[in-house]
């Protein structure tokens, strides 16, 4: 029997970075020494082939399926995916500097960082269960071994190790949760699941078992509490340029993973996964909040602080189920898609500072570090004052809006007790971002050498701290991109 | 026009500010701030004409749509007369502030700064768009910051600032919150469509939080009771920055949102229960503070709270004679206090103190400032001829129609308090005797340009208070602009017809002046100390202790929470999603529980003793898991009885290599485990209780779970495999056919797996130095070849290899395959290894420490890829297989199928991936005894 050939050119992105990955590997095993720089061109040029052609490939006509329906792309697909490119760019540029100092910019290092960025990509592409643990699963693998890549440093292997073990058991949640709805619907394609016209009770409650241990799961990967025990321990043990990673582009992916399961595929069946939701997130910007503000260690910190900003992207996804009507759940879909997007960038910011910082021997990760900052470098004081700003939700900055955003869609969908809890946990959030703002202006520096690091990281800090500050100016443009993506994929 | 207003100092005037401040000076940088103020008021006055008519202009433009958030400004009287206020008195400021400045204050960071500050006060007033509003609030907030924390190395003045933004900052988020509530309710954010529908938005649900919310951000920064705290901590701040933010304009923001909102909240019940009485704690408690203060700054400051307090009284009355009022005194409140602060600013700039112990007999050195801080002082006691008379008398009316009579009383006791201290101020700093001990000996009027603006504002409180008839256009139209309703015809003279407020008024002068010649007998009032007196203030306190409770909160949450330990984190994960599972889904009901199938006898007589089995070695397990050896053993039973199991189910494949995986994987944990210690390390009991619960919980779920799967009758996709296997596979074990046929793609998948999974054990073993380092600390406890295995072992492995071979090749129609026998071989040489030792096993298949499993694993793969790359040759896609069955001379037919060449890869594959596992044990055994043989 000869089969027709699946459209390949529409996965044309992710066959761009397999084949990079396989061809860094292979040079991690064969290749000489002295072609050791030609790594990192690699890996840059595969994400910026792979930009170039999701932008050609997708878009037109909106939404496009391919391998039997397995694979779908749409304009969520385009602007997650190039949110997610552009903070694996920024990544490898931020980490490349620290990790050529410390001997580990290797080519298994770029190998894995894209690796994981297949595994995202196939979450923004996916549209059958399998697909989405298959992606998640080669996101996390890639991710585990990165985390533990410095691998003689006792603190790197131990967060490897919690990550992995965690992450397996969040994995095993997540698989459990997809075979209990495989058993009550009988199909893994999402599309047939959304459209199964109804269950029989006792399915229907099977369906609900597996859809809270998929919760679970999501919320693992997310890093919401209760599931974020491992959060500030892998961001703190992880290498700088891991953890910058870890804290942008899977957030996206994440992002499409739960949109995509939850949104698409199980929106019938919101009356048991928008609870959860709920407590979920209200839960995670409770304690991320209450908790930053013990930390001493800024990579820490960021971690707990990135738990609340992702309870603000789960409240977004939990609200937008409102009966019948269509606008309120668009306008609650596209500030949540806005919000993680503009959490993405603020990492970038954040951790980019720390990595501006550091050098050998020094990791510039404890809140003391960032004392005088002031008196060293003015300029990228400022940029520090953009991002703690940003993160805080000052207006003006682009995080404000963010927040905005997915507020109003909380008060529209009638939860009002949950946005003036989520109000006075940004309060109490800001006193933590303004602390290091204190700590960067008015504190005697502890240590006085100069910034070292390289120009590229120096060009790159800059333009996105102002991007923080040019897109707080003016959000529209990218308000308007998550709103179209929403409104052309629904 | 209106944009221009804001935009001029919000851009031009800070970035040319910042750009003068390091180049030119303090004095151009003053210049070209002030001609940007002026421009600005220029710009905003060419608007006046048809505002002044009683109508108003708006502008709009689009910023972010999507959330209600647009460039939507508009001016009435109201917002004009704000926006005047601010330019104008900022004028003045910024011509004080550029005489007041020491050499040593840059000036660039404070024009700059005071330009921001200006311009986001302009927004405020400006804006029709609710959310436009918060965001020029929030600056505000921020703006005053920077300026209170202008000597940024003095610590006093960072912790004023700080609370500050923390104070206002909350209010703004809280007001934000309320703006969007406002907006939800309303259906739009424009502040002018807002108002026009008060009535219908008062009755909403959510209104009353709305109304708590925009209260909160208005109390806030108004510093009304108990928020009142900040304001003399910001004190700290440049004097010109007091004067202008905490007398004239910032302030007054609350005051001026509860205005701009008024006909949204007139008449609502909670509005006046909650603002009258606030307005009224804050108007006595600051008037009554205010005496007792040494400091001349923290004099004003808690004046200015009662002055605040008193408008919010105003306010909360929600009368419109009540905002006739309270427009009046911000106008003449803005007057004098504005002159007050700048007077007490050249006190302290020519004598470096600001001690009213110390700062006395002035008025010799400073008789003009003295003259004018008397007019100002004059105002605000309350004076007749001056201009706070006039709104003091009218505040008197108002209170009297007030609905308790407590109101009345306590604004007479304010009133007296507020002649006292304008008394004080004026008595201790000019008179009384001579100056006390002053870091600057000799001080003498400053310069004109610093004396103009408190003589200018000193003399429109005398202006307006001997003809206060001026006033009253400009006040009638204020007050409609803001009731959003005509007001009854105002008439400011100077004598009212007699009433009880004129006794009122009495009263308060009489018993403020007799209240402070009493305190001052003996300079007694000078050696009170009112912070010792009363502790700490009560409200920096709280909100000191606020912040501590937090971060303690905090640290100890951080406590609980940040174990680090594994197992407990694992065990919260199980537990939330346990908790998930149960909370947010229902237990089915029993009725709608599907009847279970009854089982028949002899399927019982059968199944329950296995399922005793089970039952019985599952508990085992639970009472010997910490021997390890133990252990293994009784999970060895369990896997046997599940193939059992299969066999009774029909499926004899299965059971086969269940059998077969069963045994090759208890022993070669066997092996691994003799290198590691016996017993598990024993935990506590309590833990293991909890342990066991969650344990419990967990296998109580997933049971349900799986009994509710397994009794729901459902499709089975079986008849396809069972119709389809001979015909399309050539086959009749389907089992078989469905491995190396039907899903051929998923077992060459599993065998690379396999296969990549043994040569990465494999590598990760000899890979890393540590091969050596490992095995150091082992115990022997498995004792090697003995004797009768060995010659077992002689004669069974023919016999298995046959057996192996027999099975692989009845495979494709009969139970079989290449994966059972793959797995009978490896068992067969695993038992040669176990009775010969693995040095003479591996030397006997010249094993190379694995290199050659490493090859047969290779091997395996690449033969099922040729045979499924084969398909290509005829045409067809990847895999797919094809049968025949020749007749064979003497054998007869013989079954023939391209699958069986792919199992053959299959069959290699297992084999050299499970001989691959082995070498790193078996390397690792010789280690073992090459050391103790070394040690010997």
């Amino acid at each position: 029997m000869a089969l027709e050939l699946p459209n390949f050119a529409l996965l044309a992105p992710q066959i761009v970075i397999a084949l990079a990955a396989l061809v860094l590997m292979t040079a991690g095993a064969f290749a000489r020494e002295r072609w050791r720089q030609w790594n990192y061109v690699v890996a840059q040029l595969a994400v910026i082939v792979a930009t170039l052609l999701t932008v050609f490939t997708s878009g037109d006509p909106r939404v496009q399926t391919t391998f039997g329906g397995i694979f779908l792309v749409d304009w969520i697909t385009l602007v997650v995916q190039l949110f997610i490119y552009l903070s694996v760019f920024a990544a490898l540029i931020y980490g490349r500097f620290y990790l050529i100092e410390r001997g580990l910019e290797r080519a298994e290092y770029y190998a894995l960082v894209l690796l994981s960025l297949l595994g995202m990509q196939i979450l923004t592409v996916a549209n059958h269960l399998l697909l989405f643990y298959l992606g998640l699963e080669l996101m996390s693998l890639a991710l585990y071994a990165l985390v533990a890549f410095d691998r003689n440093h006792a603190l790197r292997a131990e967060a490897g190790m919690k990550y992995f073990v965690l992450g397996a058991l969040a994995s095993g949640l997540i698989l459990y949760g997809l075979s209990l709805i495989y058993g009550a619907t009988a199909t893994l394609s999402l599309p047939e699941i959304s459209s199964v016209a109804a269950l029989r009770p006792g399915d229907e409650r099977v369906f609900g078992f597996g859809l809270a241990f998929l919760v679970a799961g999501i919320a693992f990967k997310f890093g919401a509490v209760p599931f974020h025990m491992w959060v500030a321990d892998v961001y703190h043990g992880a290498p700088t340029p891991v953890t910058l990673l870890l804290a942008s582009a899977p957030k996206l992916a994440a992002f499409a993973l739960a949109f995509r399961l939850l949104v698409f595929g199980f929106f019938e069946y919101a009356h048991y996964w928008q609870p959860m939701l709920m407590v979920v997130a209200v839960a995670s910007i409770v304690l991320g909040n209450l908790a930053a503000i013990a930390q001493k260690n800024l990579k820490r910190m960021l971690a707990y602080s990135g738990i609340s900003h992702v309870g603000f992207i789960l409240l977004g996804l939990a609200v937008g189920v409102v009966e019948g009507n269509h606008q309120l759940a668009l306008n609650a879909y596209s500030a949540t898609l806005f919000y993680a997007i503009v959490y993405a960038v603020m990492s970038l910011a954040s951790f980019g500072l720390i990595l501006l910082m550091a050098r050998s021997g020094f990791e510039a990760e404890w809140l003391d570090d960032v004392k005088g900052l002031n008196q060293k470098s003015p300029w990228f004081a400022a940029m520090l004052l953009i991002t703690m700003f940003s993160l805080a939700g000052v207006p003006f900055f682009v995080g404000f809006f963010a927040k905005l955003a997915v507020l109003q869609a909380v008060v529209a969908a009638g939860y009002l007790w949950v946005a003036v809890l989520a109000v006075v946990m940004s309060l109490i959030g800001a006193f933590y971002y303004l602390r290091v703002v204190k700590l960067a202006y008015f504190d005697e520096p502890t240590e006085r050498q100069p910034l070292i690091a390289s120009s590229e990281t120096r060009v790159l800090l800059s333009g996105n701290a102002l991007a923080l500050a040019l897109f707080g100016l003016m959000p529209q443009g990218l308000m308007s991109l998550a709103a179209y993506a929403m409104i052309a994929s629904l | 026009m209106l944009t221009l207003v804001i935009v001029l100092p919000l851009l031009l005037g800070t970035a040319a500010c910042a750009w003068a401040g390091a180049r030119l000076g303090r004095r151009a940088t003053a210049a070209l701030a002030a001609a940007v103020a002026a421009l600005a008021l220029g710009a905003l006055l060419t608007q006046a004409a048809p505002i002044w008519a009683g109508g108003a202009v708006a502008e709009a433009a689009q910023w972010v749509p999507s959330l209600g958030l647009n460039w939507q400004l508009r001016a009435d009287a109201l917002s004009l007369f704000f926006a005047t206020l601010i330019l104008a008195i900022g004028l003045l400021v910024i011509t004080y502030a550029s005489y007041y400045l020491g050499p040593t204050d840059p000036p660039g960071k404070f024009y700059a700064t005071l330009m921001l500050f200006m311009a986001a006060m302009l927004g405020i007033v400006l804006a029709d768009n609710l959310l436009l509003l918060v965001v020029f609030w929030e600056l505000t907030s921020l703006a005053s910051f920077l300026l209170v924390g202008y000597w940024s190395e003095q610590s006093p003045a960072r912790r004023g600032a700080r609370q500050a933004l923390i104070v206002t900052g909350v209010g703004g988020v809280v007001l934000a919150a309320g703006a969007l509530l406002l907006g939800e309710i309303g259906g739009t954010h424009q502040i002018s469509a807002l108002v026009a529908h008060g009535k219908a938005i008062q009755n909403h649900p959510l209104f009353p939080w709305a109304l708590v919310m925009v209260l909160f951000g208005a109390l806030t920064k108004s510093a009304q009771f108990p928020f009142h705290f900040w304001l003399p901590d910001a004190m700290a701040a440049p004097t010109p920055v007091s004067a202008y933010l905490h007398s004239a304009t910032m302030v007054k923001a609350g005051l001026f949102l509860l205005l701009r909102l008024h006909p949204l909240f007139a008449g609502s019940a909670l509005f006046e229960t909650v603002a009258l009485p606030v307005g009224l704690a804050t108007l006595t408690l600051g008037a009554v503070v205010a005496i007792f203060k040494h400091d001349l700054k923290g004099l004003l400051a808690y004046s200015t709270i009662s002055h605040l307090g008193l408008i919010m009284t105003m306010i909360g009355l929600g009368t419109v004679e009540g905002v006739v009022v309270a427009v009046l005194h911000i106008f003449n409140h803005a007057l004098f206090k504005a002159a007050l602060f700048m007077s007490a600013g050249i006190v302290d700039h020519e004598t470096g103190s600001r001690d009213l112990r110390h700062v006395n007999g002035m008025m010799r050195y400073l008789p003009w400032s003295g003259l004018f801080a008397i007019i100002a002082a004059a105002a605000m006691a309350g004076i007749p001829f001056f201009n706070g008379f006039l709104s003091k008398e009218l505040f008197f009316t108002a209170t009297l129609t007030a609905p308790h009579p407590l109101v009345p009383i306590l604004a007479t006791v304010a009133a007296a308090a507020s002649v006292a201290y304008s008394f004080r101020f004026i008595h201790d700093t000019f008179f009384n005797g001579e100056p006390g001990p002053l870091p600057n000996p000799h001080p003498h009027e400053p310069a004109w340009g610093m004396r103009a603006p408190v003589a200018l504002l000193a003399f429109l409180c005398l202006l307006f208070g001997v003809m206060p008839w001026l006033a009253e256009p400009l006040i009638t139209r204020v007050a409609a602009a803001a009731a959003g309703a005509p007001v009854p015809e105002l008439h400011l003279a100077l004598w009212h017809h007699p009433g009880l407020h004129v006794a009122m008024s009495a009263v308060a002068l009489a018993g403020g002046g007799i209240a402070y010649a009493l305190l001052m007998t003996n300079r007694f009032l000078h050696r009170l100390d009112i912070d010792r007196l009363f502790g700490r203030r009560a409200g920096r306190w709280l909100f000191a202790a606020l912040v501590a409770r937090m971060v303690r909160t905090a640290a100890w949450i951080t406590r609980r929470t940040e174990t680090g330990s594994l197992t407990m984190i694992v065990a919260l994960v199980w537990v939330s999603a346990l908790a998930l599972v149960h909370f947010t889904v229902p237990w089915p009901q029993t009725a709608s529980t599907p009847a279970a199938p009854q089982p028949t006898f002899s399927t019982l007589l059968v199944a329950f003793p296995l399922w005793l089995l089970v039952a019985f070695s599952a508990g085992a397990l639970l009472f010997w898991h910490a021997h390890r050896t133990v252990a293994v053993l009784l999970t060895g039973v369990i896997g046997l009885v599940s193939a059992v199991a299969f066999a009774l189910l029909s499926a004899p494949d299965l059971a086969m290599t269940q059998i077969a995986v069963e045994v090759v994987s208890t022993v070669m944990l066997f092996l691994a485990l003799s290198f590691l210690p016996k017993r598990t390390p024993a935990i506590p009991f309590q833990r293991r209780l909890v342990h066991a619960a969650i344990a419990v919980a967990a296998g109580v779920t997933v049971g349900v779970l799986a009994w509710w799967l397994l009794v729901t009758p459902r499709e089975s996709i079986s008849w396809y495999f069972l119709a389809e296997a001979l015909p399309g596979g050539g086959g009749r074990n389907v089992v078989n056919v469905i491995l190396v046929d039907f899903r051929g793609y998923d077992t060459f998948g599993e065998i690379t797996v396999l296969g990549v999974a043994a040569l990465g054990a494999w590598a990760l073993f000899f890979g890393t130095s540590r091969a050596q380092h490992c095995t150091r600390q082992t115990s022997q406890w498995l004792e090697p070849h003995p004797h009768l295995l060995r010659v077992a072992t002689t004669v069974m492995l023919p016999a298995a290899l046959l057996l192996s071979v027999y099975l692989f090749l009845r495979g494709h129609n009969q139970p079989g395959g290449g994966f059972i026998a793959g797995l009978v071989t490896a068992a067969a040489l695993l038992l040669v290894s176990l009775a010969h030792g693995f040095a003479a096993a591996n030397q006997w298949v010249r094993a190379q420490d694995g290199w050659r499993f490493a090859r047969t694993v290779g091997a395996g793969i690449a033969i099922a890829a040729a045979t499924g790359a084969a398909a290509w040759a005829f045409g067809r896609p990847f895999l797919t297989s094809a049968h025949g069955h020749p007749q064979l001379p003497l054998l007869g037919e013989l079954p023939l199928a391209s699958a069986a060449l792919f199992d053959l890869g299959v069959y290699v594959t297992v084999v050299g991936a499970t001989l691959l596992l082995l070498t790193p044990l078996a390397a690792a055994r010789r280690n073992d005894r090459e050391t103790k043989e070394n040690g010997r």
